[in-house]
Parts: C-alpha cells; structure tokens; sequence
C-alpha cells in the first residue's frame, strides 16, 4: 500500500473512537458500540424495596472505605452504589420511591474526556474504567457526571480493627486525592473472562458474572449482562417497555437501564 | 499626549527610577517580612498540612468537589488578564498613556499567574504527581488526555506565562541597560546580565521595536484565549448554570474587569508608596476610570444575559440552578456581586470620582470583592443544584481554605514587592518618549540631492 | 584595530544632522546611540529591513504543525478512548494547536530579535554611558587617523559636545 494510501486508512480508523487490534487498518467502522462486550445492567424498581443490600455488598466487595461520622456529616460518603429515596406527593397520600444510583458507565461519559490524565477512559469491555494509579486527583470528573456516582478520597481510608481483616484481596485499597467510583466488580469480569479464556470459549457465557450488588439482591431487581448477546437475560429484559434511563436527553448513553415502577394507584 | 509635567527632564526620570529601586526605607523591610512572613504561615503551612492529612482539610464535599482553590485559581489568573493584555493592547493602538504604567501592570500579570498555578497544585487530590498532566516522553508511554478541556488550561498557562514573561524582559532591556550604569556591586553584576549588552543603537532600537510589536501582536489573541479555556472548564461541563455558550466571552469581560481593577489598585500604591507621583497622574486614572465603567456595563450586560437564558430555558434543572443562585443560601453573595461590581461601578460616570485617588482605590477594592465572589458562586451555587435532587448539597469552605487565600494575596505582594526592586518599576525609556525632546534650536536635517 | 569617533550631542535633531554629514562624508559604517528611539533615523542612515517578521512567520508555522502532531500522535502512541469520540478529535486538538502556534511564535521572535540585534553581547562594544541618560552619541567608524580627525571635524562643526575616540569593535 502507497504512503499516502496507508495515511489515509489509518486516519480514517483514527477517526473513529474504540480501538483497532493489531493490523486491522481496513478502515471498517468501528465506533464505541464495537468494544468486545457491552456490560450493562437493568434495575426493575417494582421490584426495589430499598432494603440497601447492594449498597452493603458493594462495600464489602470493593473495599470501600468507611468514613465516619464526622466525614459523613460533610457529606463524604462513599457509596459506589447508593440508594435515592424520592417522595410524592403530601402526607395522607405520599408515595416513596428508589432509585439505586450508581456509575452508568456511559458510553458517551463527559468525566472521561475531562480528565488531564486519562486517568479515566472507555476500557476494551466498554466499561468506564477508572486507573487510581493514575488519578491526579482534579475531581474534575466528579463535576462532569451528571450522576454524582464518583467518590472522592478525601483522607486516607482507616478500617478499624477486624474490618481491616476482610477487605477483598482482589481489590486496590486507593489512598487519599483519589477518584473511585462503580466498577461492575471488574475483578469478577477479569476472573470470569480468563475462566472462559481457560475453557477455550471466546466468550463469557451469560450469567457467569455478577457484581456483588446484583448477586445479593434479595428482590433480584438488578439483572447484569452483555447486551451485545440478544439471548441474554439483560437483553430481553431491556426490551420490556418500561425501560428507560436516567437524564436521557443529556445523550450520555448510560448502560444501566431503569424499568419503570408501575404504579396501580395512578390515574 | 505631552508630559504630565514639562519641567521633567530625560536625567530627572533616570535618577528617579533608580532611586527607586536602590534606596529602600525600613517601611519596605517591615512590610515586605510581614508579607513574607504571612505567605509562609497562611500559605505554605496550611497547604503542608492539608497535603499531609489529604483534602478532607478543605471544605470540598460530595456534590460540591470544586471549591475556593479554583474560585482563586479564576481569580488570579482574571486579574492576570489586564497587565499585559491591556499593555499590548494600548501598544498597539499606540497609545502614550500606557508608558507610565505598564510594567507594573505586566508584572501583575506575571505574578499572579505564578499564584494561579501554585493555587491548581493546592486544588490537585494528588499534586505530586501533577507532571504528569505534562506532555514529555516517559517510561510509561503514557501521555496526557489532549481532549480534556484541563490539559487545553496546562497549554494556554504555560504559554501565557512563558509569552508574558518573555514580553515584559524585552520591554526592559534598555532600561536595564540604563540601571546598569548607574548602579554599583552586586546590582551591577545582575543588570549587566540581564541587559544583555544593550547599548541603545538605532539598530537595536529598531530590531527591539518589531520583536515588541510582535509579541504583543501574538500575546492578545492568547490573552484573550487564556481565559476563554478557562472558562470552558466549566462551560464543556454538563452542570447546569455552568453549561453555557456565553462562558467564554463572560470569562474573558470578567477577568479585563478584575486585571483593570487591580491594575488601580496597584497604581494607587506605587503612587503612594514609591513617589511616582510625577509619572502616575490623574490622567492614568481618568482613562482607566472608563475603560473600568465600560468594562462594567458589558459585564451587567452579561449577567442579565444569564439570567435570561436560565429563565428562558425552561428546563427544571436551569431553572432551579437560576433560583438557588438569586434566592438560595448564596443569595446574600449574589446581591453583595451584583452591588460591588454592576451598581457600584456606576459612579465612575462622573469625572470628578474618577480623578479622585482614594475613591478609585476604595471601588477597585470593591470590584475585584466582587469578582472574587462571581468566581466562588460559578462554582459554589452550580455545584450544590446538579440534576439529582439526591445529591444536591452545600458548600462552606473551611478554615484552611480561608487562611490559604490570605496567604495566596500576601505571596502576590511578596512577589511584586521583590520586583519593584529589581525590575524598573516604570519604563524609563517610554517616559522620556512622552518628553518633550531636547533641542538645540538647530533646524532639522535635509538630505542633500 | 578599529577607531571609532564618537560625538555626544545634546538633542536629537542636532545629532541626525551630523550623521547626515557624516554620510554624505563618505563615511559607511555609523550609528546612533540614544537613550530613546528616534524618529526620522531611517530617512538618514536608510531604510532598514529586520528578519525578525521571518522567525517570527515560521516559529509561528512551525509551532502549529508541531501542536497539531503532538496532540493527535500522542493520541494514536497509546489509545484510550474517552467519552466516544474519535481517536484523533479535531476541535480539541485545534486548541492544542493554537496555543502551541502562539508560544512557538513568541520563541522564535525571541530568537530572531537576538539574532537579528546580536544579542546577548559576548564582547565590550563601542557604548557611551550618557547615552542612556539624555546624551545622543554618533559613533563613525575610521579607518585611519586621517579620517579619524576628518570626522572629528565634522562631528564638532556640527555641535558636539565632546567627541571620543573608542577602539572597542562593532558600532
């Protein structure tokens, strides 16, 4: 191929995001649709009852510090996920609603393009990846997400006691001036893709990994899964007609996907 | 214009501005320990103490991660906006009244850029690690995210700073030639380095003429483009009040009005404090005056832009954001702004009040309040009112971020009052250019055919 | 060794006078020091031409080619995409570009004025301290005494103060 030939191809590829394996210059689109997997989960808030297990799963999990009440007090807090509580409605009528809130992992994500260092950036799973090794610490992703789902460090995490004992091994403690937010427990897709790499599958089967938010759901309102595979759990279930996904019209194609609460009462 | 006083002459102007920076009185020794001594205790030991236990010592909280230290970053790098703009500016459009004072107004520039990037380390979560938001060839291969509207901030900062460093060296090269030969010892070794070997020919007049207009040539669209990026830090955001079209050109009027405030300021007290009184007039005054009243008008003319668009937006979140900024617990601050920097200005309409020195002073102070204080709301207000009602929030900063924009104001004066005594603090060559030349009654020379 | 004759004069027209003289004497290498630019000096020692617009057109050039690859060929280095846009983004990387076209200008203006007015000075120059003050010197370079004591002549009947003979090099 000619010089400028080549130039050209390359910068045709270039121009579109996603990455490009190895020698494949052949100028196909591949836009961000086209990572290897498309990790998304529905949340069916009929089925949400608050209970905050997840919110409990994920500390354990993910090592999540806990901050005290003090830290809490100024509003600190770290909860990759979190569980919003909405009101409707005076009293004799009101009405409380959930939401569980955590990272969307847009595929359009306004905190990656802000951030100096790429210290956050679209992963080859598609998942919105956060590197603490990295992060300088500007925050300025936290402003950018119009879900508030990034958590600052704002002092070295301490875990008292025994609870220093059970932190997850195969998760990073991160120290202070850090970014962390909802990773879909990247560590089980890690263990659950090399299992399959182990297998000789190409893929990972549907159902073989779970965040620990969605595995302890005691109500099973959260399904994760691929959405590129059409037989999936996930696919069918953001197909129901109730689906929808938070601050839409900000066209940050959010991959956690809302089912409606029904409400029998209303109208 | 011709000078402020004929009685002036070429020697006159060179044994002022030398004793200027050779004869130093105790007042500046106690005033200038007392600024040091404030930069190290408000500055850099609150700043050690918040990087040893991590910004949980600032008041920054969830929704709210943004606080003080970047309301002053804005700040600082605003009121960088006048000196060498404005300098280039009346350069180019050849305007004598610049000559008395630009160099001061350039060194304000360079400072308090220097303080605006000392104040992005004490913003930083990690500042040690803040190379890395530098492009250089590494062992990791890792380079910066040129996409990030804040690396877009590392590049016009860096270049601002380089560019208006370089300009306000060259407009003192001869002067530093001049102090050169006046001075003795250790001065004379620092001027004779610094003058580079200037000796005043036509040539090097010529040659130093069209490398000044050059530079002031490329230093306004970046001056202007400076603060543009700035803005878009905030405008390329999805928050509302902050996602908004009209960032950059508000930016960019704000910081002219603040950089134009402190160019006053700072007037009054080298007139004051130096005895410059010959070469900072009532006239620089006056001019600055208007340049402040317009710089007002198109700054309310702004504001009330905003407002609209948030009202006319007739999204819930816009609209609240909007409310929040005029009626919420920041109310008090909006009104304090609007008061100091959109009412308040109104009285320059008057010549008398612009020709008066202490009343200029005092509304120069009150202007750059209140932009300190549209700097702080920008942020503070916006953050707190986000799209989910479940994060919204409130921010107060904290004691350590009060004490560390204290100690950033005494790091400021500390630095210029380093330069008043090393840099010539008013350009010597360019006041004897707005003398009256020396003549010898001899008639002017015809080139013989 | 080279003698220069150097006369002071006290105003600026007086001092262009006798430059004028001097050049219609004959005399090729002379120059002006004074402690402000003058005016009218191209209409008597010839109009001059500086390279400095040169440096400046192609730092400037330059520094624009080198933002723009600097930006989208560290992109392509390493590959991270952000956001869903594209590898090599245009309107960010316009900005890169812009500023780097700006500091590259600055630099090499920088470079061209130091070239150009032979700066920084490694050796003593011909140079009259009063010259910085309020005196406009003339300075002539001569190839001999003769002609040293010719443009004495010329430089005192057109009123100089006082006239110096410097041996430094350069004028």
């Amino acid at each position: 191929m000619s010089l400028v030939g080549d130039f050209l191809t390359r910068w045709r590829a270039y121009r579109k995001p996603g990455y490009i394996y190895g020698d494949e210059f052949d100028g196909a689109r591949r836009d961000y649709d086209e990572f290897d997997y498309a990790w998304t989960m529905t949340i069916d808030l009929d089925r949400c009852t608050g209970c905050e297990a997840c919110v409990t799963a994920c500390q354990a999990e993910n090592n999540i510090p806990i901050v005290g009440a003090t830290a809490f007090a100024k509003g600190r807090q770290m909860q990759w996920i979190r569980i919003e509580r909405y009101w409707e409605g005076e009293y004799p009528n009101a009405k409380l609603g959930f939401i569980p809130m955590l990272c969307q992992h847009c595929d359009a994500a306004p905190c990656e393009t802000v951030c100096p260092v790429s210290a956050t950036y679209h992963n080859q799973d598609g998942l919105n990846a956060q590197v603490y090794n990295r992060c300088i610490g500007t925050r300025s992703c936290a402003v950018y997400c119009p879900y508030e789902v990034r958590y600052f460090n704002y002092n070295n995490p301490v875990w008292d006691a025994p609870l220093a004992e059970q932190l997850n091994p195969d998760v990073t403690v991160r120290e202070k001036g850090v970014m962390e937010k909802c990773t879909f427990c990247i560590q089980r897709i890690r263990q659950a893709k090399d299992h399959a790499k182990d297998d000789g599958r190409r893929r990972v089967r549907d159902g073989e990994v779970q965040p620990a938010c969605v595995q302890t759901c005691p109500a099973e309102a959260l399904i994760f899964g691929d959405r590129k595979d059409p037989e999936s759990r996930v696919s069918i279930s953001m197909n129901d007609p109730r689906a929808y996904r938070v601050l839409e019209e900000l066209n940050t194609d959010p991959s956690v996907i809302y089912l409606k609460k029904v409400d029998d009462n209303a109208g | 214009m011709q000078a402020e006083d004929p009685n002036i002459s070429y020697a006159d102007v060179n044994r002022d501005i030398v004793r200027s920076l050779v004869e130093t009185g105790p007042k500046y020794y106690v005033t200038l320990a007392i600024a040091f001594g404030l930069t190290l205790a408000c500055f850099f030991f609150p700043w050690f103490y918040q990087l040893n236990y991590g910004l949980g010592a600032a008041g920054v909280n969830h929704p709210s991660v943004w606080g003080t230290y970047l309301a002053s970053f804005i700040f600082w790098i605003g009121l960088s906006h006048s000196g060498t703009l404005l300098s280039c500016v009346l350069h180019i459009t050849n305007s004598p009244w610049r000559k008395a004072m630009y160099r001061s107004a350039e060194a304000m520039t360079l400072f308090s850029l220097m303080v605006a990037a000392t104040m992005v380390m004490v913003h930083l979560g990690r500042p040690w690690f803040i190379h890395w938001a530098v492009p250089y060839p590494n062992q990791m291969e890792l380079w910066p995210n040129f996409r990030s509207p804040l690396l877009f901030d590392v590049m016009a900062i860096t270049t601002y700073l380089t560019g208006s460093s370089i300009f306000i060296y060259m407009g003192t090269i001869p002067d530093f030639a001049a102090v050169r030969d006046r001075t003795t010892g250790w001065r004379r070794h620092m001027y004779v380095l610094l003058s580079l070997g200037w000796r005043g020919t036509d040539t090097e007049w010529h040659r130093l003429g069209w490398a000044y207009t050059f530079l002031a040539v490329l230093i306004i669209p970046l001056a202007v483009s400076v603060h543009s990026i700035v803005s878009w830090d905030f405008a390329l955001s999805l928050v509302p009040a902050m996602h908004q079209t009209i960032f950059a050109p508000y930016f960019v009027v704000g910081a002219i009005y603040s950089g134009t405030a402190g160019i006053v300021t700072v007037m009054f007290m080298l007139r004051k404090y130096m005895n410059f009184g010959k070469y900072i007039t009532k006239l620089h005054f006056d001019n600055l005056g208007k340049l402040l009243l317009v710089l007002s008008l198109i700054w309310t003319y702004i504001n009330i832009l905003e407002l609209f668009t948030g009202w006319y937006s007739g999204t819930s979140t816009e609209y609240e954001a909007l409310t929040y900024k005029l009626f919420g617990y920041y109310a008090p601050l909006y009104w304090e702004m609007i008061l100091f920097c959109a009412v308040a200005p109104l009285l320059l309409i008057s010549t008398r009040f612009r020709t008066s020195f202490v009343p200029m002073l005092i509304l120069s102070i009150a202007i750059n309040i209140g932009m300190y204080t549209e700097r702080f709301l920008i942020i503070g207000t916006s953050l707190s009112r986000q799209y989910l009602p479940d994060a919204w929030g409130l921010y107060v900063p904290s004691l350590v971020e009060i004490t560390i924009l204290v100690g950033s104001l005494a790091m400021f004066v500390t630095l210029f009052m380093v330069f008043i005594k090393i840099f010539p603090s008013v350009s010597i060559y360019e006041v004897k250019e707005t003398l009256p030349e020396p003549e010898d009654g001899v008639a002017e020379w015809q080139p013989t055919q | 060794m080279a003698t220069n004759a150097v006369g002071l004069f006290h105003a600026p027209a007086t001092a262009l006078a006798a430059a004028g003289e001097l050049k219609g004497a004959g005399f090729a290498s002379l120059s002006l020091i004074s402690p402000v630019p003058i005016k009218g000096v191209e209409a008597v020692l010839g109009k001059k031409k500086s390279v400095i617009k040169r440096f400046t057109f192609v730092g400037a050039i330059s520094g624009g080619l080198f933002g723009f690859a600097l930006a989208a060929g560290t992109a392509v280095l390493y590959l991270h995409p952000t956001g869903g846009r594209p590898i090599i983004t245009i309107p960010p990387f316009l900005i890169i570009t812009y500023e780097m076209t700006i500091l590259f200008g600055i630099l090499a203006t920088v470079l061209g004025f130091f070239i150009s007015a032979r700066f920084p000075a490694m050796r003593e120059r011909v140079y009259v301290p009063e010259a910085a003050v309020d005196k406009f010197a003339v300075t002539v370079l001569c190839e001999d005494d003769a002609r040293f004591r010719r443009a004495e002549t010329i430089l005192r009947d057109a009123g100089a103060e006082e006239v110096r003979k410097l041996t430094q090099e350069g004028s």
